[in-house]
């Protein structure tokens, strides 16, 4: 237990020298920041071009389309953001061998597993919750935010895929070679994911559901009820991928 | 006039990120003189006129070991 609290204590350490903190808060603020403004005023923008004659109606911006903006740039532009962020974590330092020295003082290979994925959730949850809390001190700001209901649950679908994001990040690092491979291994399953999404019958079973689905529980469409399954998967994947990267970086020669 | 003062809590935070991240990647960069492809005054453009994803590029993908 020492071992693990050291160990993740020298992870926050190398997040902060290598500048990835300072990175990951800086992209997430301006996120938070720039969701509602877009929101606000792209109508107006929109309004204020010379169409030749062409009308466009467009309605006021709410607090909903606020919220749209900043899930859409979460899941896209924040997932893109946190695998250039953590994507090296694991294979920086298989590269570069500087993990065989703590190994053979007797570290567990298992406390290196779990240290950096302590580390890594701990970062994502507190910058997921300092952009959420910019976007909604900004929304309250510009707009009226009666009409939003299951807000907490969305964002909290939103850390879960995070979290499983960040699980596949080390199973993909443990299991593929030199200092790219497990960033591009991540990518490949994603992308399949993604395929996989386009099948309604295979959405429930997907992780991806919970990064596409926010809105439909923002407006209502869906209840929290409807995502018990997928919560429910993503908490299994996500057991397993960490308990399989435990297993085969035992088995790993470094 | 109007519309600039109304939207100025936003304009001034994303200036001040802006900032901050452009200059502390031209010290790092002053400092190390080490890039993992490319060179410093390709970088340097890059972090000055790219605003937030040039910086990020250069923490991330550009910068050498040390």
């Amino acid at each position: 237990m020492k071992r693990y609290v050291a160990f993740t204590k020298k992870e926050f350490l190398e997040q902060l020298r290598t500048y990835r903190m300072l990175i990951l808060f800086s992209v997430f603020f301006i996120f938070g920041l720039m969701s509602p403004l877009l929101a606000k005023i792209l109508p107006e923008i929109l309004s204020g071009m010379d169409l030749q004659g062409m009308i466009i109606t467009i309605p006021e911006a709410t607090a909903v389309d606020a919220y749209a903006q900043f899930f859409k740039n979460m899941t896209q532009m924040g997932i893109i953001v946190i695998l250039l962020v953590f994507g090296g974590v694991i294979s920086n330092e298989l590269t570069r061998g500087t993990l065989v020295n703590v190994l053979a003082k007797g570290l567990g290979r298992h406390t290196v597993i779990l240290a950096k994925y302590t580390a890594m959730v701990v970062m994502w949850t507190v910058a997921l919750v300092f952009s959420g809390l910019i976007n909604q001190g900004y929304t309250m700001y510009l707009f009226d935010t009666s009409d939003i209901s299951n807000l907490i649950f969305s964002i909290l679908c939103l850390w879960l895929f995070g979290v499983y994001l960040l699980s596949l990040i080390i199973l993909s690092s443990v299991l593929a070679v030199g200092s790219f491979g497990g960033l591009i291994l991540t990518v490949v399953v994603l992308g399949g994911l993604l395929l996989l999404d386009l099948f309604p019958k295979l959405e429930k079973v997907n992780p991806i559901y919970l990064s596409s689905r926010n809105m439909d529980f923002i407006t209502g469409v869906l209840t929290p009820s409807d995502a018990l399954l997928p919560v429910l998967i993503t908490v299994i994947l996500i057991l397993a991928n960490i308990s399989a990267s435990i297993v085969l970086f035992n088995r790993k020669r470094l | 006039m109007n519309q600039i003062i109304e939207y100025l809590p936003f304009i001034i935070p994303i200036i001040a990120v802006e900032f901050i991240l452009m200059i502390v990647s031209l010290v790092h960069m002053l400092k190390h003189k080490k890039f993992r492809f490319g060179n410093q005054a390709m970088w340097i453009i890059i972090v000055v006129f790219v605003q937030i994803i040039g910086p990020i590029l250069y923490f991330t993908i550009g910068r050498g070991e040390e």
